[in-house]
């Protein structure tokens, strides 16, 4: 499932040059942190509130991202069931 | 309706980066010197507003990615028809067809709808088994009646509207493959974000000729051809605007002004005036290639996030997936 995710996210952090920033280790990290990602004001505010990701936040981004980070840059990823937005969610959690 | 005016940017605004935060003012006409209307839209039961095109009639197809819907707006009336497309559905790009319906790439259902234009029913082709979650992203006519489209999971795919005969043919490189365009002179390209390239398809073969941008690393997202056959190309990740002749097979390229931008989509009207959105600004930016001068119309809202736009005569069109609303921008012309 997370081929879904790959045209604009990497696993290594070291990737550098993709559309969005790399989710290695997303469990706990706040939003809007990957180092040296130039984030969307709305992940900048969330981070200056200091929001983490954990399993109920992501799974509630990955089914409509504008729901939690209003404004942001992502786009709904499309036809992706509640049974796929679980298993990336404890995909990327997992790492 | 609400309109306001633009911001302007020449060389020297460029080297002037505190020019930037002005903010533009609201007006309800033309000024003196701006040739440019701005009118915004509430389209509220359009949720996520994105792709648009022209439908041809005076009103404008607009894709609602967030609630599943095609709606056809009137500005005339300001109404909206709302079209459902099924359980799902999450419509990410729309084309007009020679048949005059409304073409949409349909990536909730993962297949092509075809709305027709009069009695607005929709018909699904849905993309074949093994080819699940393309993501499919935009959709452009060829010469021959032929529909292409792009799934950002690594697909270009071509669909005969006429059988139905659809084919998928894997992109070089992977996940990636974004917006698509075609030349006058019949070429269909696309660009590829995630590799970073943008290339042409042999529609018989569907062979494909990678063209990598001189940027490394560019975030090709989105194309659109102008008149003289030159590929336009937004590039998320440099922040600029670049061009590409096909017929000389020369580059050029231009940042957009301020501060990081984030070059989101690219669409060029019938004067070969390319329009921009960049995020980092929240702004539409028009960009004239024959005084290489930047204009810029930032919205009266935050997170705008203006995906695509396109156009007709004298107006240009986006959707504000960010606020549920169309904006229109009208080139006055002199009197």
């Amino acid at each position: 499932m997370f081929k879904a995710c790959q045209s604009c996210h990497s696993l290594d952090p070291a990737q550098a040059g993709m559309a969005g920033p790399h989710l290695a280790k997303l469990g706990g990290r706040v939003l809007g942190s990957a180092e040296g990602f130039d984030y969307s004001p709305a992940f900048r505010a969330a981070k200056a509130r200091g929001l983490a990701w954990d399993r109920e936040r992501l799974l509630s981004y990955l089914a409509d991202p504008d729901a939690v980070a209003p404004g942001g840059w992502m786009s709904p990823p499309a036809g992706v069931s509640a049974a796929d937005r679980a298993a990336v969610t404890d995909y990327l959690l997992g790492r | 309706m609400l309109r306001r005016s633009f911001l302007k940017f020449g060389l020297a605004g460029l080297a002037a980066p505190n020019l930037i935060l002005r903010s533009a003012q609201a007006t309800g006409q033309t000024q003196p010197g701006n040739p440019f209307i701005v009118t915004y839209f509430e389209v509220p039961d359009i949720k996520g507003s994105r792709d648009v095109t022209d439908a041809g009639d005076g009103t404008i197809w607009v894709c609602g990615q967030r609630n599943g819907v095609l709606g056809r707006f009137d500005p005339r009336t300001s109404q909206t028809k709302v079209i459902p497309l099924g359980d799902g559905a999450a419509p990410h790009g729309v084309v007009r067809g020679p048949d005059g319906a409304a073409w949409v790439t349909e990536g909730g259902q993962n297949a092509i709808a075809r709305i027709d234009d009069k009695t607005h029913k929709v018909e699904l082709f849905k993309l074949p088994e093994g080819r699940e979650r393309a993501n499919l992203n935009t959709p452009v006519f060829d010469k021959a009646g032929m529909l292409w489209f792009t799934g950002q999971n690594g697909i270009v795919g071509r669909l005969d509207p006429k059988s139905g005969k659809m084919d998928i043919f894997d992109a070089p490189r992977g996940a990636g493959p974004y917006g698509m365009t075609r030349t006058p002179s019949g070429e269909i390209w696309f660009a590829s974000l995630a590799g970073n390239y943008i290339a042409r398809i042999n529609t018989q073969s569907g062979a494909f000729t990678v063209v990598d941008p001189p940027t490394e690393g560019q975030g090709a997202r989105r194309v659109w051809s102008d008149s003289k056959n030159r590929i336009w190309v937004s590039e998320w990740n440099s922040g600029q605007v670049s061009s590409f002749d096909t017929e000389s097979g020369s580059w050029k390229g231009w940042k957009l002004p301020g501060h990081k931008p984030r070059t989101y989509s690219v669409y060029v009207d019938d004067a070969d005036k390319v329009w921009l959105t960049d995020f980092a600004l929240n702004s539409i930016v028009r960009f004239d290639p024959l005084t290489e001068e930047f204009n810029s119309f930032p919205s009266d809202k935050p997170g705008a996030n203006v995906r695509q736009m396109d156009g007709r005569t004298g107006e240009a069109w986006g959707g504000e997936s960010g606020t549920n609303r169309l904006v229109r921008i009208q080139t006055v012309k002199p009197a």
